[in-house]
């Protein structure tokens, strides 16, 4: 176990949003949290970051602490800032306080560079890519950060179809492979289905919380009534 | 029209001795605010820097006020320092969770420490060309005490910046995902508000408002419309703010002119330059 939410209630300004929520999130699994928009994904991973306080219950981390990595939506990240690729990467190597050492980050960095194919603009400026390119660097930023635990919210909306699959079996690959924990926030039903360990499906507005293996989290109710078959819903997670 | 004779070079490498103050001070506080502007200009803090740099003004005509009125001697230079500072502290404040953007407070602090300024200078008019210099930078020399303050403020925020730089930029750009890594995001973030609150401060008692605020927008601002990436912004906007701090005392020298207001106008050509370095360049690239 990396991390465990015990009775964990996320909300705004201490409202809930959802019910309480018992999760465990393991190594070399990839957890694909879903819901349609609105349904609080983005607050239960924020709060399970540390980023928002719970409105109730807690969330415990394993010991040694467990080294944690965030790539949040593309869109976020500034636009004027007069940076290229490489040095969005070059993140991903500090920690803590490590940004007051000198560099020592090349291997890392370039060896994820690569396995992102970030290496054609590697050298471009960040704000002059496409929304593709900046979220397969800011996946290459993930990858150089070598973390134990990595949350991406929405990491392939800019994608186009292959390369949203490729990302997708990339990120599982990495979850098995360097038996990591990979927490991903995704619209994309098909993909769940195919390549993920766990789902965790949310829905405010009918206060539901499922999490488990993707068979029996898209044969919950709820989420049949949403969605109907998987992908064939108004709300147009594919 | 009576012919005025212009001061020559022989007359100004004469006085050294006299402008060698005032004018390390403003290269210095030229330096560091271009450096810092940076971080103002692409964090879209320009106006947190006006309303910061206003603040430290209103301490100024406050210590007047203080020592006039109250028979108190406060240094003007404290006055400036603790009011830039306590509006800096006031600016970074997380309005958020409130349902206030930045912009509401900074609306705030700019609409009060302007009333403040009126208020104060309406009960000392008596000092009221000391304000005017305080305010537009007016004032041809510096205090030896004024002068130190800029000399150590600005090298430690710049040893400071330049070292924990990967740091900073990180933490402004995508906090979030900075926090999560672990670095000390809302220390990082304190700092750089703390350094752009005292340099703001200290150089406004010195050199005056108008060419602070200048100082901590313009060069930056130029430096980014060249299109260089970030560490030669920050290199080029240091180098300009120098020049800048120089080059407008000089021609306040030569032309008489009053020295905040020239070296805020050499601030502005060069940005007016490289705007047009910009434009010309992008449309140049949309052409090819």
């Amino acid at each position: 176990m990396m991390i465990r939410c015990e009775r964990l209630v996320v909300g705004h300004a201490g409202k809930p949003l959802l019910p309480s929520c018992d999760l465990e999130i393991r190594r070399g699994t990839l957890l694909m949290v879903v819901g349609r928009n609105g349904s609080g994904k983005s607050t239960f991973v924020r709060t399970v970051l540390g980023l928002m306080p719970p409105v109730s219950g807690r969330v415990v981390r394993a010991s040694p602490e467990p080294r944690l990595s965030y790539v949040g939506q593309v869109a976020s990240l500034d636009r004027v800032l007069p940076l290229r690729a490489r040095d969005i990467v070059r993140w991903g190597r500090l920690g803590g306080w490590s940004f007051l050492r000198s560099r020592a980050e090349g291997t890392a960095c370039q060896r994820a560079i690569e396995d992102a194919g970030v290496t054609p603009f590697a050298d471009r400026p960040f704000r002059a890519l496409s929304e593709g390119q900046k979220q397969r660097v800011v996946l290459a930023r993930m990858l150089a950060s070598e973390p134990d635990v990595a949350f991406l919210d929405e990491p392939t909306a800019a994608m186009d179809a292959i390369a949203e699959q490729q990302t997708i079996a990339h990120l599982s690959r990495l979850a098995h492979e360097r038996q990591m924990a990979v927490v991903v926030i995704s619209h994309v039903l098909g993909l769940a289905e195919r390549f993920a360990d766990e789902v965790l499906f949310l829905d405010r507005d009918d206060g539901v919380v499922v999490s488990g293996p993707p068979a029996t989290v898209f044969a919950h109710p709820t989420f049949r009534r949403q969605f109907g078959g998987q992908g064939q819903g108004d709300d147009a997670p594919r | 029209m009576p012919h005025v004779e212009m001061p020559t070079w022989e007359a100004f490498v004469g006085a050294w001795e006299l402008f060698a103050d005032p004018i390390l001070c403003a290269v210095v506080a030229g330096a560091v605010l271009g450096f810092l502007g940076v971080f103002v200009v692409l964090r879209r803090m320009v106006f947190v820097s006006a309303v910061v740099t206003q603040s430290a003004g209103v301490g100024v005509a406050l210590a007047f006020y203080a020592d006039i009125h109250l028979g108190m001697h406060v240094d003007p230079l404290l006055g400036a320092a603790a009011m830039a500072l306590a509006a800096t502290m006031v600016l970074a404040v997380d309005a958020t969770p409130l349902g206030l953007p930045r912009e509401a407070l900074l609306g705030l602090v700019f609409a009060l420490s302007g009333g403040m300024a009126v208020l104060l200078g309406d009960r000392i008019s008596q000092e009221a060309h000391d304000i005017e210099s305080i305010l537009f930078g007016s004032a041809v020399l510096v205090r030896p005490l004024d002068l130190t303050m800029v000399l150590l403020s600005g090298i430690v925020i710049l040893v400071v910046h330049i070292w924990w730089m990967r740091g900073l930029v990180f933490a402004s750009f995508d906090p979030d995902a900075a926090r999560v890594q672990g670095l000390p995001v809302r220390l990082l973030n304190r700092i750089l508000f703390l350094a752009i609150g005292v340099m703001v401060g200290v150089s406004a008692r010195a050199l005056g408002s108008l060419p602070v605020f200048a100082f901590s927008v313009l060069p930056a601002t130029t430096a980014l419309l060249l299109g260089l990436r970030l560490p030669w912004a920050f290199a080029l906007a240091t180098a300009l703010g120098v020049i800048s701090g120089a080059a407008g005392y000089l021609l306040a020298f030569f032309y008489q002119f009053p020295v905040g207001a020239s070296q805020t106008v050499v601030a502005s050509i060069l940005a007016v330059l490289g705007l047009v370095v910009a434009v010309v360049r992008t449309r140049r690239s949309r052409s090819g």
